[in-house]
Protein backbone atom coordinates (compact mmCIF):
# COMPACT_ATOMS: atom_id res chain seq x y z
CA UNK A 1 0.00 0.00 0.00
CA UNK A 2 2.53 2.44 1.17
CA UNK A 3 4.56 1.64 -1.97
CA UNK A 4 2.09 2.27 -4.45
CA UNK A 5 1.50 5.44 -2.69
CA UNK A 6 5.49 6.41 -3.05
CA UNK A 7 5.40 5.41 -6.74
CA UNK A 8 2.86 7.38 -7.54
CA UNK A 9 4.34 10.66 -5.62
CA UNK A 10 7.86 10.12 -7.75
CA UNK A 11 6.16 10.56 -10.79
CA UNK A 12 5.96 6.13 -11.62
CA UNK A 13 9.41 5.47 -10.86
CA UNK A 14 10.85 2.83 -8.14
CA UNK A 15 12.14 2.94 -4.62
CA UNK A 16 15.41 3.85 -5.88
CA UNK A 17 14.52 7.06 -7.65
CA UNK A 18 12.42 7.95 -4.60
CA UNK A 19 15.45 7.46 -2.52
CA UNK A 20 17.90 9.14 -4.84
CA UNK A 21 15.45 12.25 -4.68
CA UNK A 22 15.56 12.88 -0.96
CA UNK A 23 19.00 12.50 -0.51
CA UNK A 24 19.57 15.11 -3.25
CA UNK A 25 17.19 17.02 -1.00
CA UNK A 26 18.69 16.84 2.08
CA UNK A 27 21.90 17.78 0.37
CA UNK A 28 20.33 20.75 -1.34
CA UNK A 29 19.04 21.70 2.00
CA UNK A 30 21.91 21.54 3.55
CA UNK A 31 24.34 23.51 1.11
CA UNK A 32 21.28 26.22 0.87
CA UNK A 33 21.38 26.28 4.62
CA UNK A 34 25.44 26.49 4.51
CA UNK A 35 25.12 29.26 2.14
CA UNK A 36 22.47 31.05 3.23
CA UNK A 37 24.44 32.88 5.96
CA UNK A 38 27.68 33.12 3.85
CA UNK A 39 25.72 35.36 0.87
CA UNK A 40 24.25 37.15 3.98
CA UNK A 41 27.39 37.67 5.10
CA UNK A 42 29.32 38.91 2.47
CA UNK A 43 26.08 41.09 1.37
CA UNK A 44 25.79 43.75 3.83
CA UNK A 45 22.04 44.23 3.74
CA UNK A 46 22.62 48.39 5.47
CA UNK A 47 25.36 49.43 3.32
CA UNK A 48 23.84 49.39 -0.21
CA UNK A 49 21.09 51.89 1.12
CA UNK A 50 21.55 55.48 0.70
CA UNK A 51 19.83 58.77 1.89
CA UNK A 52 17.25 59.85 -0.88
CA UNK A 53 17.36 62.23 -3.06
CA UNK A 54 15.28 65.93 -1.89
CA UNK A 55 16.46 66.33 2.08
CA UNK A 56 18.58 68.62 3.38
CA UNK A 57 22.35 67.64 5.01
CA UNK A 58 23.77 69.59 7.20
CA UNK A 59 27.89 70.18 8.60
CA UNK A 60 28.98 72.59 11.41
CA UNK A 61 30.60 75.52 9.88
CA UNK A 62 33.85 75.06 11.65
CA UNK A 63 34.61 71.92 9.69
CA UNK A 64 34.98 73.75 6.51
CA UNK A 65 37.36 76.80 7.22
CA UNK A 66 37.06 79.79 4.77
CA UNK A 67 39.25 79.42 1.79
CA UNK A 68 39.01 75.18 1.73
CA UNK A 69 36.16 72.46 0.76
CA UNK A 70 35.34 69.25 2.39
CA UNK A 71 34.25 66.25 0.32
CA UNK A 72 31.01 64.77 2.09
CA UNK A 73 28.23 62.01 1.12
CA UNK A 74 25.14 63.63 0.25
CA UNK A 75 22.28 61.32 -1.35
CA UNK A 76 24.99 58.69 -0.93
CA UNK A 77 26.76 60.49 -3.62
CA UNK A 78 30.57 61.85 -3.24
CA UNK A 79 29.96 65.92 -3.14
CA UNK A 80 32.26 68.54 -2.01
CA UNK A 81 31.26 71.57 -0.29
CA UNK A 82 33.54 74.61 -1.06
CA UNK A 83 33.59 77.65 1.30
CA UNK A 84 35.19 80.44 -0.54
CA UNK A 85 34.26 83.46 2.07
CA UNK A 86 32.73 83.62 5.98
CA UNK A 87 29.12 83.29 4.09
CA UNK A 88 29.58 81.93 1.05
CA UNK A 89 29.42 78.62 -0.16
CA UNK A 90 29.28 75.95 -2.88
CA UNK A 91 28.42 72.07 -3.49
CA UNK A 92 28.45 70.01 -6.14
CA UNK A 93 28.66 66.38 -6.76
CA UNK A 94 32.66 65.61 -6.60
CA UNK A 95 32.07 62.80 -9.33
CA UNK A 96 34.11 63.73 -12.64
CA UNK A 97 31.21 63.56 -15.73
CA UNK A 98 34.10 62.17 -17.73
CA UNK A 99 34.97 58.89 -15.69
CA UNK A 100 34.09 59.16 -12.31
CA UNK A 101 37.16 60.10 -10.74
CA UNK A 102 36.80 62.64 -7.54
CA UNK A 103 37.61 65.82 -8.20
CA UNK A 104 39.81 68.26 -5.73
CA UNK A 105 39.37 72.00 -4.98
CA UNK A 106 42.40 73.80 -5.79
CA UNK A 107 41.99 77.23 -4.22
CA UNK A 108 45.07 79.04 -6.03
CA UNK A 109 43.48 78.13 -9.20
CA UNK A 110 40.07 78.71 -7.91
CA UNK A 111 38.76 76.10 -9.51
CA UNK A 112 37.71 72.27 -9.31
CA UNK A 113 40.54 69.82 -10.82
CA UNK A 114 40.31 66.27 -11.76
CA UNK A 115 43.23 64.20 -11.13
CA UNK A 116 42.44 61.54 -13.56
CA UNK A 117 42.76 63.33 -17.03
CA UNK A 118 42.81 67.03 -15.60
CA UNK A 119 38.87 68.05 -16.40
CA UNK A 120 39.07 71.48 -14.82
CA UNK A 121 35.33 72.79 -13.49
CA UNK A 122 34.00 76.54 -11.85
CA UNK A 123 32.39 77.11 -8.67
CA UNK A 124 29.37 76.17 -10.39
CA UNK A 125 30.19 72.83 -12.03
CA UNK A 126 30.64 74.32 -15.50
CA UNK A 127 33.30 72.56 -17.72
CA UNK A 128 36.36 75.07 -17.54
CA UNK A 129 38.61 72.27 -19.89
CA UNK A 130 39.57 69.03 -20.25
CA UNK A 131 37.75 65.50 -20.99
CA UNK A 132 34.60 66.19 -19.15
CA UNK A 133 31.77 65.85 -21.37
CA UNK A 134 29.00 67.79 -18.94
CA UNK A 135 29.11 69.86 -16.16
CA UNK A 136 28.95 68.90 -12.51
CA UNK A 137 25.77 68.77 -10.70
CA UNK A 138 25.56 71.93 -8.65
CA UNK A 139 23.49 71.69 -5.17
CA UNK A 140 22.20 74.64 -3.12
CA UNK A 141 24.15 75.66 -0.40
CA UNK A 142 24.01 78.05 2.37
CA UNK A 143 25.50 79.24 5.75
CA UNK A 144 22.83 79.69 8.04
CA UNK A 145 24.11 80.69 11.82
CA UNK A 146 27.35 77.76 12.87
CA UNK A 147 25.97 75.40 9.99
CA UNK A 148 26.25 74.65 6.20
CA UNK A 149 23.20 73.38 4.36
CA UNK A 150 22.54 71.61 1.77
CA UNK A 151 19.38 70.97 -0.63
CA UNK A 152 18.34 69.91 -3.65
CA UNK A 153 18.91 72.47 -6.17
CA UNK B 1 28.95 2.97 -21.82
CA UNK B 2 26.50 4.21 -19.20
CA UNK B 3 28.02 2.32 -16.28
CA UNK B 4 31.44 3.57 -14.86
CA UNK B 5 33.42 1.47 -12.61
CA UNK B 6 35.51 3.08 -10.14
CA UNK B 7 37.67 0.64 -7.79
CA UNK B 8 34.04 -0.34 -5.37
CA UNK B 9 32.13 2.88 -6.96
CA UNK B 10 29.74 2.22 -9.44
CA UNK B 11 28.54 5.20 -10.93
CA UNK B 12 25.38 5.38 -13.46
CA UNK B 13 24.16 8.78 -13.59
CA UNK B 14 24.89 10.11 -17.48
CA UNK B 15 26.22 13.78 -16.93
CA UNK B 16 28.99 12.65 -14.53
CA UNK B 17 30.04 9.75 -16.93
CA UNK B 18 30.56 12.52 -19.75
CA UNK B 19 32.22 14.48 -17.66
CA UNK B 20 34.44 11.60 -16.76
CA UNK B 21 35.12 11.00 -20.65
CA UNK B 22 36.31 14.10 -21.50
CA UNK B 23 38.88 14.32 -18.89
CA UNK B 24 40.09 10.49 -19.67
CA UNK B 25 39.97 11.22 -23.39
CA UNK B 26 42.46 14.37 -22.53
CA UNK B 27 44.84 13.47 -19.80
CA UNK B 28 44.20 9.73 -19.02
CA UNK B 29 42.88 9.68 -15.49
CA UNK B 30 42.11 6.02 -15.45
CA UNK B 31 45.69 4.63 -14.48
CA UNK B 32 45.59 7.34 -11.71
CA UNK B 33 42.18 6.69 -10.41
CA UNK B 34 42.80 2.84 -10.39
CA UNK B 35 45.44 3.39 -8.09
CA UNK B 36 44.73 1.23 -4.57
CA UNK B 37 45.42 3.97 -2.30
CA UNK B 38 41.82 5.54 -3.16
CA UNK B 39 40.21 2.40 -2.47
CA UNK B 40 41.17 1.22 0.45
CA UNK B 41 38.05 0.40 2.77
CA UNK B 42 37.92 1.57 6.42
CA UNK B 43 39.13 -1.60 8.43
CA UNK B 44 35.92 -2.68 10.55
CA UNK B 45 37.44 -2.77 14.10
CA UNK B 46 38.03 0.57 14.07
CA UNK B 47 36.00 2.80 16.71
CA UNK B 48 34.83 6.13 17.47
CA UNK B 49 38.32 7.19 18.24
CA UNK B 50 39.93 6.58 15.05
CA UNK B 51 37.64 9.26 13.51
CA UNK B 52 38.99 12.10 15.57
CA UNK B 53 42.04 12.59 13.06
CA UNK B 54 39.20 12.87 9.93
CA UNK B 55 37.54 15.09 12.65
CA UNK B 56 40.12 17.63 13.03
CA UNK B 57 40.52 17.87 9.44
CA UNK B 58 37.23 18.73 8.97
CA UNK B 59 37.78 21.51 11.86
CA UNK B 60 40.43 22.78 10.03
CA UNK B 61 38.89 23.11 6.68
CA UNK B 62 35.91 24.63 8.72
CA UNK B 63 38.27 27.13 9.94
CA UNK B 64 40.05 27.50 6.68
CA UNK B 65 36.31 28.62 5.15
CA UNK B 66 35.43 31.10 8.28
CA UNK B 67 38.70 32.51 8.76
CA UNK B 68 38.67 34.16 4.76
CA UNK B 69 35.04 35.16 5.37
CA UNK B 70 36.76 36.99 8.39
CA UNK B 71 39.30 38.33 6.40
CA UNK B 72 36.56 40.08 4.46
CA UNK B 73 36.29 42.45 7.19
CA UNK B 74 38.44 41.97 9.67
CA UNK B 75 41.15 45.51 9.91
CA UNK B 76 44.82 43.62 11.13
CA UNK B 77 45.59 47.45 12.69
CA UNK B 78 45.85 48.38 16.47
CA UNK B 79 43.79 51.47 15.47
CA UNK B 80 40.79 49.26 13.84
CA UNK B 81 41.41 45.41 14.42
CA UNK B 82 39.20 45.65 17.95
CA UNK B 83 36.76 47.59 16.45
CA UNK B 84 36.42 45.79 12.91
CA UNK B 85 36.09 42.77 15.27
CA UNK B 86 33.02 44.10 16.98
CA UNK B 87 31.49 45.58 13.56
CA UNK B 88 31.53 41.86 12.53
CA UNK B 89 29.75 40.83 15.52
CA UNK B 90 27.28 43.32 15.90
CA UNK B 91 26.77 44.86 12.60
CA UNK B 92 27.19 42.58 9.92
CA UNK B 93 24.94 39.83 9.04
CA UNK B 94 25.79 36.50 10.39
CA UNK B 95 28.90 37.94 10.92
CA UNK B 96 28.23 36.41 14.89
CA UNK B 97 27.84 33.11 13.46
CA UNK B 98 30.79 32.82 11.12
CA UNK B 99 33.14 34.24 14.42
CA UNK B 100 31.44 32.17 16.59
CA UNK B 101 32.32 29.13 14.38
CA UNK B 102 35.82 30.38 14.16
CA UNK B 103 36.14 30.89 17.73
CA UNK B 104 34.73 27.68 18.76
CA UNK B 105 36.22 25.74 16.11
CA UNK B 106 39.55 26.75 16.94
CA UNK B 107 38.91 25.42 20.77
CA UNK B 108 37.33 22.07 19.40
CA UNK B 109 40.15 21.78 17.42
CA UNK B 110 42.80 22.04 20.37
CA UNK B 111 40.21 19.39 21.97
CA UNK B 112 39.83 16.83 19.45
CA UNK B 113 43.95 17.29 18.07
CA UNK B 114 44.73 15.62 21.44
CA UNK B 115 42.09 13.02 21.74
CA UNK B 116 43.40 11.75 18.22
CA UNK B 117 47.28 12.07 19.50
CA UNK B 118 45.71 10.37 22.65
CA UNK B 119 44.70 7.53 20.50
CA UNK B 120 47.80 6.84 18.75
CA UNK B 121 49.95 7.38 21.64
CA UNK B 122 48.43 4.91 23.84
CA UNK B 123 47.82 2.62 21.04
CA UNK B 124 51.11 2.96 20.34
CA UNK B 125 50.64 3.65 16.69
CA UNK B 126 53.41 6.12 16.54
CA UNK B 127 55.82 2.63 16.21
CA UNK B 128 57.89 1.23 13.85
CA UNK B 129 56.93 1.63 10.81
CA UNK B 130 54.77 5.00 11.05
CA UNK B 131 57.08 6.90 13.24
CA UNK B 132 57.72 9.67 10.22
CA UNK B 133 54.25 9.89 9.69
CA UNK B 134 53.54 10.73 13.98
CA UNK B 135 57.01 13.42 13.08
CA UNK B 136 54.75 15.37 10.69
CA UNK B 137 51.90 14.78 13.22
CA UNK B 138 54.13 16.83 15.73
CA UNK B 139 55.08 19.27 13.40
CA UNK B 140 50.86 19.75 12.56
CA UNK B 141 50.83 19.95 16.14
CA UNK B 142 53.03 22.85 16.63
CA UNK B 143 51.67 24.32 13.93
CA UNK B 144 47.89 24.33 15.19
CA UNK B 145 49.33 26.05 18.94
CA UNK B 146 51.37 28.17 16.86
CA UNK B 147 47.44 28.78 15.15
CA UNK B 148 46.08 29.43 18.31
CA UNK B 149 48.59 31.65 19.92
CA UNK B 150 48.81 34.05 16.54
CA UNK B 151 45.00 34.17 16.39
CA UNK B 152 44.11 35.21 20.00
CA UNK B 153 45.96 38.52 19.65
CA UNK B 154 44.09 39.50 16.46
CA UNK B 155 40.86 41.00 17.83
CA UNK B 156 43.39 43.03 20.04
CA UNK B 157 41.62 43.01 22.91
CA UNK B 158 43.22 43.47 26.23
CA UNK B 159 42.96 39.82 26.89
CA UNK B 160 45.19 39.35 23.81
CA UNK B 161 47.28 42.26 24.02
CA UNK B 162 48.64 40.78 27.65
CA UNK B 163 48.39 37.03 26.60
CA UNK B 164 50.85 37.59 24.01
CA UNK B 165 53.31 40.37 26.11
CA UNK B 166 53.12 37.08 28.53
CA UNK B 167 53.45 34.96 25.92
CA UNK B 168 56.70 36.36 24.18
CA UNK B 169 58.14 36.97 27.18
CA UNK B 170 58.53 32.92 28.05
CA UNK B 171 61.67 32.17 25.40
CA UNK B 172 63.62 35.32 27.12
CA UNK B 173 64.19 33.15 29.97
CA UNK B 174 66.50 31.07 27.97
CA UNK B 175 69.82 32.50 28.68
CA UNK B 176 71.91 33.59 25.67
CA UNK B 177 69.64 33.53 22.82
CA UNK B 178 65.89 34.08 24.98
CA UNK B 179 66.11 37.87 24.18
CA UNK B 180 66.53 37.71 20.59
CA UNK B 181 63.26 35.28 20.29
CA UNK B 182 61.43 37.56 22.03
CA UNK B 183 62.15 39.86 20.09
CA UNK B 184 62.06 38.34 16.79
CA UNK B 185 58.66 37.11 17.67
CA UNK B 186 57.64 41.44 18.96
CA UNK B 187 59.64 42.64 16.11
CA UNK B 188 60.81 45.19 18.51
CA UNK B 189 61.15 45.31 21.98
CA UNK B 190 57.03 45.85 22.87
CA UNK B 191 53.82 44.14 21.74
CA UNK B 192 53.23 46.88 18.82
CA UNK B 193 51.44 47.26 15.09
CA UNK B 194 54.37 45.27 13.79
CA UNK B 195 53.66 42.32 16.22
CA UNK B 196 50.25 42.74 15.08
CA UNK B 197 50.98 42.15 11.52
CA UNK B 198 53.46 39.30 11.76
CA UNK B 199 51.13 37.45 14.01
CA UNK B 200 48.48 38.22 11.12
CA UNK B 201 50.45 37.23 8.25
CA UNK B 202 51.98 34.14 10.01
CA UNK B 203 47.92 33.50 11.09
CA UNK B 204 46.67 33.84 7.50
CA UNK B 205 49.54 32.66 5.30
CA UNK B 206 52.33 30.82 6.99
CA UNK B 207 50.45 28.32 8.88
CA UNK B 208 47.57 27.66 6.36
CA UNK B 209 50.31 26.84 4.23
CA UNK B 210 52.66 25.01 6.48
CA UNK B 211 49.62 22.71 7.71
CA UNK B 212 48.08 21.88 4.55
CA UNK B 213 51.66 20.49 3.34
CA UNK B 214 52.12 18.52 6.10
CA UNK B 215 48.15 17.29 6.21
CA UNK B 216 48.99 16.28 2.44
CA UNK B 217 51.87 13.97 3.88
CA UNK B 218 50.36 12.88 7.04
CA UNK B 219 47.48 11.69 4.64
CA UNK B 220 49.56 9.93 1.88
CA UNK B 221 51.64 8.19 4.66
CA UNK B 222 48.26 6.90 6.02
CA UNK B 223 47.06 5.59 2.29
CA UNK B 224 50.78 4.38 1.60
CA UNK B 225 51.18 2.27 5.34
CA UNK B 226 47.48 1.65 5.74
CA UNK B 227 45.43 2.01 8.88
CA UNK B 228 47.04 -0.02 12.08
CA UNK B 229 45.71 -3.07 13.31
CA UNK B 230 44.07 -3.79 16.14
CA UNK B 231 45.48 -4.16 19.83
S1 LIG C 1 37.72 61.10 -14.88
FE1 LIG C 1 37.90 63.19 -14.54
S2 LIG C 1 39.01 63.82 -16.25
FE2 LIG C 1 38.80 61.71 -16.68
Amino acid sequence: MSDEIIKEEVSGKDRRSFLNLSIFISFAVAIGGALYPVIKYLLPADSTKGTEGGETFFISADEIPVGSAKLVRYKNRPTIIIRTKENEVYALSAVCTHLGCIVKWHEDAKELLCPCHAARFDLYGNVLGGPAPKPLPAYKAAVEEDRILIREA
Amino acid sequence: MNELRLGPILIRNRFLISIYNFVENRLGIKEILDLEVFYKLAPSYLGIFSCFGGITFFMFTLQVVTGILLLVYYVPTTAQAYDSVVHITNNVPFGWLIRGIHHWGANIMIITVFIHMGKIYFHGIYKNPRELNWVTGIVLLICTLSFSFTGYLLPWTQLSYWATVVGTEIPSAMPVIGDYIKIFLRGGADVSQITLTRFFAVHIMVLPAAVIMFIVLHIIMIRRQGISGPL
